[in-house]
């Protein structure tokens, strides 16, 4: 399958042997060995210097500017080291695909990944760090590829020119050089980033909209996203049904969409913020714990569009389960009655649902049989519904 | 001696409860103490057998089962009478259906369960209270003495029954504990038998008052009543702290007990009351009013008895009966006759807590016919009392109002032109349609043709109509039916008493109405309940006002009021509130007109309407085949209840199905059903004389206008003296009392372009027909693509707004195409700072160029000298050309375009529409006519003109502050001073931001450089009239930021750093031109922003003597669990914090309101003296163009006489003494800044006020 990366030329090959003797570090490797590995996606370990915890905070703090959003960011080599080799970890094998990490700041984990081999492609917004991140792509031989760009507003809904860091998906995969994918086919590009808490929620549903959709980064395949989140969220996307505070429509969803695989978890305390005051401005939460960073893989399910849910209909998927559990308590025959899909005990039978059964009791899979039930017998064609999901869409995302 | 002894006895166990021993291990202590338990004993065994008795002695008259049967039933719980709360038995009209079960806890309660332990620490606090007022009265008696030979021999009365009860109990103490309860209820027996039971009656009454007459008698009245009200005091403040819950359940246990009252259910009412007063916990939500109202309605059924244990329980809580639990108690023996000795003695009751009879008349609001029986008890034991004579009416002492108010120059008040009779038959019109509560009436779009489609729609909605009706009579009976059943103590169904109000065909027609109001889009539950609610509330408002004889009285004062107003009776030089106070007073009304407060919280009304509406979206259905026979018939929701999700919000909606939207479309029905509070009053509104009785005849209005769930203002009112409003309510009376027509002609023309296609530009709403429809979709929707969605949803969007619009106009232009042919008035009230407002909501003078337009002074004046001028002038204000000429020149252009001036008024559709293209086309449209009209007549000069002419201040609020600090450029700026031509301040400020702009660029500043050529008027204005109102910085520069976007050469790279410069000049040059006005605003600022740190709410007194208290609290949402959807119900109370930022940021705007609202009520008073008829919108004063010149000389007056005021200085001497009174000991550091900062009130500079007299463009 394609992996969908750009091979590096022969002339670039040339150029980089270059420069590989002028660097002493990078010594020691027959070149067609290097070649071998490079097609394989795994490049030759720059060895890079990564700065010490204690430099990264003094670089953070220094691009800090007044006004700038709260950021988290990796800072401890030990840190960049384990989320390296979480991130490598089952690929082993066969070609590997180019990894995005966004909002990279002073580039701890950047360096860790290049020295590992990895090919990154760096999406930063702040263009305080750019200069440090630019001069390292620049004594890098194509290995990294430095983007200003915020990934959080990529593809915006508003119209008109987009003026960076907001950029379109369909450009920055352009410039990064990875073609779109069939759904079924591997994972073409990987993205690792920190999601900011305070839009965390957002950008999850943003993030699952495109998913069901199809649309922005998924237009190009099943892209496999690695992202810190907070624990409490990471307890709602893992919560199994029943659980009273937890499992919401924002479970089922990512349930039904994703593989979720909790790669690693981190105390708060090992990031470092661009707060004056170093502060780490932990995210309240009353009811779910929340002492950590979880390192999430969410990977989209291959058979996510087998049956009968369609990036077409997917809109009223999401609907329907967000109206269903937007009150968990009650019960999924109501909720079925009161949109007038009445006979909807029938169905309910047939797909061995209880009679009785609460919103928040059935499995995401159940959600995903119902709504293809619904949407063989024919009951969403009532216009009311398919009104209000676009209604629905519009104040979602904007 | 006895009493001493007593005394002694019970002052054992309360020592030892001091010392903090738990009532468990004093019951093991004092079981081991002999005595100490005969002491215990004694007084619990008196006062359970006085309550058993009378108990016993209700029972026996309130059923008439036959006394044997009663007493079997009785005696089983007799069994362990010890351990139930003897009220709770004394309750029970008939004792099977309440006893709890029994529990088997009769025998050694070596385990007492805590209840019971809760029970009999009860009963023991009560009588520590008993006997702590009996030693006092001992006391007293024993100072008292020999003072008074009746005293003396009340005391011995009353010592003997003391003893009576003494030697009763010693002999139950005497017996063994455990037989202790049989010998009980064998003396209770015994004493059944030997009396008859009217002897009894009679004894009850002559003992259970023994209980608290005791103690009461012989304080001095005075020092009674002052500890009443302090005991009240410290019983209130902890209860304020708590929070606002408890007030709302207080509010809501009252609103529950006056439904009982209107249901004339007693048994309810005091059922419901026992579920407090017996748990400790729930008791203290208990206050006087809770008793009274159900004294009150067994009052009302002559139940003295029931009262008489009412009070006892009263006391029993520690609370004092109050003027209206006397008034209860008379009533009820007004009713029954009751002897001339009960009568006496209660009256003695009522002085020695310090009432007088008199004030009952006074003060009490009697309702039906209360008054009349408690005149009759009171006329039993004083047969020649008289009624006392009304108070005499206060005069205010404004010094603003002292001309006004003098009784020197009083002159008669202006006629209508309207005979007494004509005025009656407007009243009777207008009470007619109130009565029904709700107006239908035909919309413009009748007009229309019929359609065959539409006639067939119209039937199936009918049939359809009448079968939910129905359906929705039958759910609401069903769940009313399963309500009632739910009666036990703990479920007791809040709601069920607010389903019974009113018959059940009304809740029916409300909810009826409410499904036909729906628009397609839907509607949130939370607005939909609220209205439900009060659409109940309302009507149950009626129906007190009927059931009550209020409505009667004002019927009756009405009558003879209009003869103030008609053109054919004498004049009179009163006031109208003045007249109607003394018609009242004259007719001995009394305060009876205002109902007692009856107000239901907010969280009640949402929980009553979310019911109806759970009710709605069950029972309406609809088959699903009815547009479509092909599809298989079955009944579906045409209400569903969905969720609309708003980034974390989630808000409940309920839309119509689109079948339904679909038929009522077809159908186009052209009847609209209002309120009858909707429609302009018929006749001349009701004077406002109180902050709770005036505007409409039924329709509860409020003086002042709040949020929901806020009632400070309304506290505030009540707690001021009536007098200090009388100003107010003269205004608002004025305002209301001017009387309107319509201006047909223009009407048609505005109709007939609505129902054709509407016209954007003209600002007449198109038809929903117009909206623009996406490009051809593909049918299947899952095909489509982003862009097409997104058209899509641009085409909804703005169908909605459309929608909404359509049914705005509909509705404005409907109500007065209904009152074409009549004479209608405004009632008004006001908002908090005292800004009025036209009460009914759609169609007023408040409106649109539109609804303006259409709106004529009933009354008509001839336009004298210079009335026709005055006309040409307004119509160029109107157009919006030559603000910057003088008012010579204005007419000048006026009289030269005089051809199409006259044009426009003969052929305004057809000819060359020049009114088309002015600012305000409409009001201009119809002042062409008006010139038109009168120009042709004979005599211009003698031409009858019913055209209100405007007169607008210049930028209002600058005004206010540049007269409050005497600044002369600013004065100047907006026309404080003379001038020969009008003074823009806006292009002042664009003058002064352009002198900064030059320094700055010459000096090398990028962004002045790049601003240049770029500062106009137009850039400033929007900054420069909002800085008044307190916009901030950053408010600021995103108006410069739209107003740069419009200009299309601006470079857009510098827009934001070129707004952000704009706005500190602007603020610069303000601070440089207004230099006073600045300062003024930062003291309120920085003023307020202490003392709501302090935590306090911002206050203050308008010049007219208008309290005013700013209604900024942190709000918490409570949430309302309904069965359909939880609902979170935001509620700003007084008991929460107040919100600071608010209260900063508002004051100042606030402030400047309460002055202009000030001025233009000086205005409409004085305006009142000299004859003139005036209205107002805020800052816009309308007169007859014969008196405009009179008007803006009252106007100029006004405004110089308010600004002599030291308005400031009386500012800041109110404030001190409000927030830094001495009294407090707490010298805290803020304290100490808050009165530097309120004292150092800011310089004012040189500008002599007196100019503005001569100023032409004040106001103009």
């Amino acid at each position: 399958m394609l992996s969908g990366r750009a091979p590096p030329g022969v002339g670039d090959c040339c150029r980089r042997l270059l420069a590989a003797t002028l660097r002493p570090l990078l010594c020691g490797l027959p070149p067609c060995w290097v070649t071998a590995r490079r097609a394989a996606g795994q490049w030759p370990s720059p060895g890079l210097r990564v700065p010490e915890a204690a430099e990264a905070e003094r670089l953070v703090q220094e691009v800090q500017r007044t006004g700038a959003p709260l950021r988290r960011f990796i800072a401890c080599p030990q840190l960049a080291r384990t989320v390296q080799r979480c991130l490598q970890g089952r690929a082993s094998t066969g070609p590997q695909p180019v990894l995005l990490e966004f909002a990279p700041g002073p580039g701890i984990l950047t360096r860790t990944l290049l020295n590992a081999g990895v090919r990154v492609v760096a999406l930063e917004s702040n263009s305080a760090f750019l200069p440090n991140l630019q001069s390292l792509e620049n004594s890098l031989d194509g290995q990294l590829k430095v983007i200003y760009c915020d990934f959080f507003r990529l593809d915006p809904l508003v119209n008109g020119t987009l003026k960076p860091p907001a950029m379109s998906s369909d450009k920055l995969f352009e410039t990064v050089g990875v073609a779109a994918v069939p759904w079924r086919a591997d994972v073409p590009v990987k993205i690792f980033g920190i999601l900011p808490q305070k839009k965390e929620r957002n950008i999850l549903w943003r993030l699952l909209f495109a998913l069901y959709e199809c649309s922005s980064i998924y237009r190009y395949g099943r892209v496999e996203l690695n992202i810190f989140i907070s624990e409490k969220e990471y307890k709602v996307l893992t919560a199994k049904p029943g659980e009273a505070r937890s499992y919401q429509a924002l479970t089922v969803l990512w349930q039904v969409g994703c593989e979720i695989q909790l790669l690693h978890m981190e105390p708060w305390s090992s990031f470092v913020t661009n707060l004056k005051n170093r502060g780490l401005a932990v995210p309240k939460s009353v009811w779910l714990p929340n002492d950590h960073l979880c390192l999430v893989r969410l990977t989209p399910q291959q058979n996510l569009f087998t049956g009968g849910l369609k990036p077409t209909n997917s809109a009223t998927f999401i609907f329907m389960v967000k109206q269903c559990l937007a009150k968990p308590k009650s019960r999924l025959t109501d909720r079925l009655n009161s949109w007038s899909l009445d006979n909807g005990g029938k169905l309910l039978r047939e797909l061995e649902i209880p009679k009785n059964a609460k919103t928040r009791n059935l499995y995401p899979e159940d959600y995903r049989r119902l709504f293809e039930a619904l949407q063989n017998s024919n009951m969403f064609a009532d216009a009311w519904f398919h009104d209000e999901v676009l209604g629905s869409i519009r104040n979602i995302n904007l | 001696m006895a009493l001493l002894r007593l005394r002694a006895a019970l002052l054992g166990p309360a020592r030892l409860r001091g010392a903090g021993i738990s009532w468990s291990v004093l019951r093991n202590y004092s079981s081991a103490s002999a005595k100490e338990k005969a002491g215990r004993n004694a007084v619990c065994e008196r006062t359970e057998l006085l309550e058993v008795l009378k108990a016993r002695v209700k029972q026996l008259q309130a059923s008439n089962v036959p006394e044997v049967t009663v007493n079997k039933v009785e005696l089983a719980p007799l069994g362990n009478g010890k351990y139930e709360d003897p009220l709770q038995k004394v309750v029970a009209p008939s004792p099977t259906e309440e006893q709890p079960a029994p529990k088997g806890r009769d025998e050694g309660p070596a385990q007492p369960s805590s209840w019971v332990e809760k029970l009999k620490k009860e009963m023991y606090i009560r009588q520590l209270k008993v006997e702590r007022k009996l030693s006092i009265a001992a006391s007293q008696q024993a100072l008292e003495g020999q003072a008074k030979a009746k005293a003396k021999t009340k005391a011995k009365t009353k010592a003997k029954t003391k003893t009576k009860a003494k030697a009763k109990t010693k002999a139950k103490a005497k017996a063994k504990p455990k037989s202790k309860v049989k010998a009980k209820a064998k003396a209770k027996e015994s004493q059944e038998s030997q009396k008859s039971p009217k002897a009894k009656v009679a004894a009850a009454w002559r003992q259970s008052p023994s209980l608290y007459r005791v103690y009461a008698h012989g304080k001095p009245r005075v020092a009674a009543a002052k500890e009443g009200a302090k005991v009240q005091i410290t019983h209130r403040v902890p209860e304020d702290k708590d929070s606002s819950q408890f007030k709302i359940l207080q509010q809501t246990i009252q609103a529950n007990l006056e439904c009982f009252l209107f249901l004339q259910q007693p048994e309810e009412a005091e059922r419901f009351l026992l579920l407090y007063h017996s748990s400790p916990a729930k008791r203290r939500l208990l206050n006087v009013n809770a008793y009274n109202i159900v004294m009150r309605s067994w009052a009302r059924k002559g139940r003295l008895q029931h009262i008489n244990r009412l009070l006892s329980m009263l006391e029993s809580v520690g609370l004092r009966p109050n003027l209206d639990s006397y008034a209860a108690v008379l009533e009820c023996m007004g009713r029954n006759q009751s002897s001339t000795k009960t009568i006496w003695r209660c009256v003695q009751q009522l002085k020695n807590d310090g009432f007088h009879v008199d004030e009952l008349f006074q003060k009490c609001l009697f309702e039906e016919d209360e008054k009349e029986k408690v005149l009759r008890a009171i006329r039993i034991v004083q047969p020649n009392y008289q009624l006392p004579p009304p108070p005499n009416p206060e005069i205010c002492k404004s010094s603003l109002l002292q001309d006004f108010y003098s009784k020197e120059k009083m002159v008669s008040y202006p006629k209508l032109d309207f005979s007494v009779q004509e005025l009656q038959e407007c009243f009777q019109q207008q009470l007619e349609m109130e009565l029904d509560n709700t107006v239908t009436i035909e919309s413009v779009e009748s007009s229309k043709p019929l359609t065959p489609q539409a006639i067939k729609a119209r039937k199936l909605l009918a049939t359809l109509r009448s079968q939910w009706h129905d359906s929705i009579l039958r759910a609401l009976q069903k769940s009313k039916h399963s309500m009632s059943k739910l009666k036990t103590v703990s479920g007791y169904n809040i709601l069920y008493p607010y389903l019974c109000l009113l018959p059940d065909e009304e809740y029916v027609s409300i909810m009826l109405q409410i499904l036909n109001t729906l628009s397609p889009q839907g509607e949130s539950l939370a607005v939909l309940a609220r209205e439900l609610g009060s659409k109940v509330y309302n009507r149950y408002i009626t129906q007190r006002k009927l059931r009550s004889r209020q409505l009667e009285k004002v019927q009756h004062v009405y009558e003879d009021y209009i003869h103030l107003l008609a053109k054919n009776s004498q004049p009179d030089e009163y006031l109208p509130r003045e007249y109607w106070e003394k018609l009242v007073a004259e007719a001995g009304f009394g305060p009876s007109l205002n109902l007692k407060d009856c107000g239901w919280p907010y969280m009640l009304l949402m929980r009553l309407g979310m019911h109806m509406l759970e009710l709605l979206v069950q029972a309406v259905k609809v088959p699903r085949n009815i547009l479509n026979p092909r599809l298989e018939s079955k009944l579906i929701p045409v209400l569903y209840h969905i969720y609309s999700f708003r980034s974390s919000w989630q808000v409940g909606l309920i839309k119509p199905h689109p079948i339904f939207s679909q038929l009522v479309s077809d159908a186009a029905e052209t009847l609209l059903t209002f309120n009858s509070s909707a429609i302009p009053m018929l006749c001349p509104p009701v004077p406002w004389t109180s902050p709770h009785f005036g505007a409409f005849v039924l329709n509860d209005t409020k003086l002042m206008r709040f949020v929901d769930g806020a009632i400070q203002h309304q506290l505030l009112l009540e707690q001021c003296p009536p007098v200090n409003l009388h100003p107010v309510l003269d205004a608002l009376n004025q305002l209301g009392n001017c009387a309107w027509k319509i201006n047909q002609p223009v009407l048609d023309i505005i109709i007939s372009i609505f129902n054709d296609k509407g016209n954007e530009k003209l600002d007449i709403p198109p038809p929903i027909s117009e909206a623009p429809r996406p490009s051809a979709a593909p049918s299947n929707s899952s095909t489509w693509t982003k862009s097409q969605k997104h058209e899509l949803l641009l085409c909804k969007k703005k169908a909605a707004e459309m929608h909404s619009l359509r049914m705005d106009a509909l509705y404005k232009l409907s109500i007065a195409n209904y009152v074409r042919d009549k004479v209608f008035w405004f009632p008004h009230n006001m908002d908090f700072r005292g800004r009025t407002y036209p009460c009914p909501p759609y169609f007023n003078h408040l409106g649109n160029d539109v609804t303006r337009a259409i709106l004529l002074f009933a009354e008509g004046r001839p336009l004298g000298p210079k009335g026709l001028d005055w006309l040409k002038i307004h119509l160029i204000n109107l157009t919006g050309l030559k603000k910057k000429n003088a008012l010579q020149e204005r007419l000048e252009y006026a009289n030269e375009i005089m051809e199409e001036i006259l044009d426009s008024a003969d052929h305004p559709l057809t000819g060359r529409k020049w009114w088309m293209n002015t600012d305000e086309p409409w009001q201009a449209l119809a002042c062409c006519m008006e010139i038109a009209k009168a120009s042709r007549s004979p005599d211009p000069a003698a031409y009858i003109s019913h055209f209100p002419v405007h007169q607008d201040g210049s930028c209002n609020g600058l005004q206010h502050y540049a007269a409050l600090g005497r600044d002369l450029i600013g004065a100047i700026s907006v026309n404080l001073m003379p001038c020969s031509i009008p003074q823009d301040v806006y292009s002042a400020v664009a003058q002064q931001v352009e002198e900064f702009r030059k320094k700055d660029a010459e000096q090398g500043v990028k962004i002045a450089q790049v601003l240049q050529g770029f500062v106009s008027r137009k850039v400033v204005k929007q900054t420069v009239m909002t800085v008044v109102y307190g916009v901030t910085r950053y408010g600021g520069r995103l108006q410069m930021e739209k107003r740069l976007k419009e200009i299309d050469e601006f470079p857009e790279e510098y827009l934001w750093e070129a707004s952000h410069y704009l706005v500190k000049q602007v603020f610069n040059s303000i601070k440089e031109m207004f230099s006073a006005t600045r300062d003024i605003q930062h003291w309120l600022t920085e003023s307020a922003k202490l003392i709501a740190q302090s935590g306090r709410t911002v206050e203050w007194v308008t010049p007219l003597g208008l309290p005013i208290v700013q209604p900024y609290y942190r709000s918490r949402s409570t949430v309302l669990n309904c069965s359909m959807q939880h609902l979170s119900v935001k509620n700003s109370n007084s008991s929460q914090k107040p919100d600071t930022v608010k209260q900063k940021n508002a004051f100042p705007p606030n402030f400047i309101h309460s002055l202009d609202s000030t001025h233009m009520m000086l205005t409409a008073l004085h305006c009142l003296r000299q004859g003139l008829t005036f209205v107002s919108v805020h800052d816009c004063y309308w007169t007859h163009a014969l008196t405009v010149d009179i008007m803006n000389q009252i106007c100029r007056q006004q405004f110089v006489a308010l600004h002599s005021e030291k308005i400031l200085q009386d500012l800041s001497e109110f404030m001190l003494e409000k927030y830094c009174s001495p009294s407090r000991e707490t010298r805290a550091l803020w304290q100490k800044k808050l009165m530097e900062q309120l004292s150092s009130v800011p310089k004012t500079g040189e500008f002599n006020l007196k100019k503005v007299m001569d100023s032409t463009y004040f106001f103009s």
